[in-house]
């Protein structure tokens, strides 16, 4: 997308703060995983506070950057349409309520969890969550399957972390420039063929 | 400086160092959080850490909100601050990362190196996710029943449309029944 149109101040619309806290609030307090980046392009879309194309480009910012991929898309976009005041209503509009709903889960959680059927549920959900752990580690290392350097990287990343113990900073450091590095050699090989 | 004051900004500053390096949405700090509230500081035990990594997939939102739930053990004495000091920890840091860099952006929208940089740090990412799953199960149920519930799950979340909170929900009906 051409760079004019991705100067700050490209959305029409000028929504409350307390509108956009509560858009964000209404979907991080409903949606789940993948759906929330539909409900929040929904949103954002229908509501006029900007065209698909400058939420593509926040979304793909919000995914390069650490933090949740929701989350950062929040902040995006409310500072689109509201400035820093605006980041911040959909900061906390996109944290407060999955803040609060995982407290009454944990006070749950400290009350009954000696419950024998309780421990029972729990214990089965923990062997459910793991399994979505592994399907998403296959999922995403079949995304990786045409480079032997990327396929090497990984395992060498997992095993650096899981049996070696090596800290986070040091692991990205090391294994994600490696992986910058490969990557920069491959696009310079496509620039020049 | 009191207890209460030095435990805060000590689960503040350990969950803001996990904040700033959480790419690939969060997805490659959980050995990292593993070892710190585990194995270093002991706020929980490794089944706790999992049922709370659990709980975060079931709720709404990022599933690292469940670092509330680890600053919430933290701190038996006022459990409400522990977790809100693990969130504010957990969440502003790389929020205001995403501000800071949303304002300079216009500057690296024609850049080359952003697809570089995501593309390139994403084995590392995913060697981090398979990690997870080594910590996770560190503190999950063993034995047949809690292997084929595992399997099974793996098998519905790539073959069918069923949502990570209905099948974490079957599981844990499963486990009412067979993992008392």
């Amino acid at each position: 997308m051409s760079a004019d149109a991705a100067a700050p101040a490209v959305t029409t619309s000028r929504p409350s703060l307390l509108s956009v806290a509560l858009t964000f609030a209404a979907i991080s307090s409903t949606a789940f995983g993948g759906g929330q980046k539909a409900s929040i392009r929904h949103q954002v879309v229908s509501k006029g506070w900007m065209d698909n194309d400058l939420f593509m480009d926040g979304l793909e910012l919000a995914q390069v950057l650490p933090g949740p991929n929701i989350l950062n898309l929040a902040i995006y976009c409310g500072q689109r349409v509201r400035g820093v005041a605006g980041a911040i209503a959909a900061f906390l509009g996109a944290s407060v309520p999955p803040f609060v709903i995982v407290l009454i889960a944990g006070a749950l959680y400290f009350k009954y969890s000696s419950n024998p059927y309780v421990h029972g549920a729990l214990r089965g959900c923990a062997v459910g969550a793991l399994g979505l752990t592994i399907g998403n580690a296959l999922e995403l290392s079949w995304d990786e399957r045409g480079d032997w350097v990327e396929i090497g990287l990984l395992v060498l990343t997992a095993l650096a972390v899981s049996v070696l113990k090596m800290p986070l900073l040091l692991t990205l450091v090391l294994f994600g420039g490696i992986g910058i590095a490969n990557e920069y050699r491959r696009s310079r090989k496509r620039d020049q063929s | 400086m009191n207890a209460t004051v030095s435990t805060v900004l000590h689960i503040l500053w350990t969950f803001s160092q996990l904040s700033v390096l959480g790419f690939g949405g969060g997805k490659g700090i959980i050995p990292q959080m593993h070892r710190d509230a585990v194995d270093s500081y002991q706020w929980v035990t490794s089944a706790q850490f999992a049922q709370f990594y659990t709980i975060g997939k079931l709720v709404p939102g990022p599933t690292t909100v469940f670092a509330a739930l680890i600053g919430y053990a933290a701190m038996p004495g006022r459990p409400w601050l522990g977790a809100l000091a693990a969130t504010v920890g957990m969440f502003v840091p790389s929020s205001i990362i995403m501000v800071v860099v949303d304002v300079l952006w216009t500057r690296f929208q024609a850049s080359p190196w952003r697809l570089i940089v995501s593309h390139g740090l994403a084995p590392a990412i995913v060697g981090l996710v398979w990690s997870s799953v080594w910590t996770i199960s560190r503190g999950t149920a063993t034995g047949l029943v809690a292997y084929a519930i595992t399997l099974a799950v793996i098998v519905l979340m790539l073959r069918t449309k069923l949502s990570a909170p209905l099948l974490i929900a079957a599981s844990g009906a499963v486990g009412i029944i067979a993992l008392r």
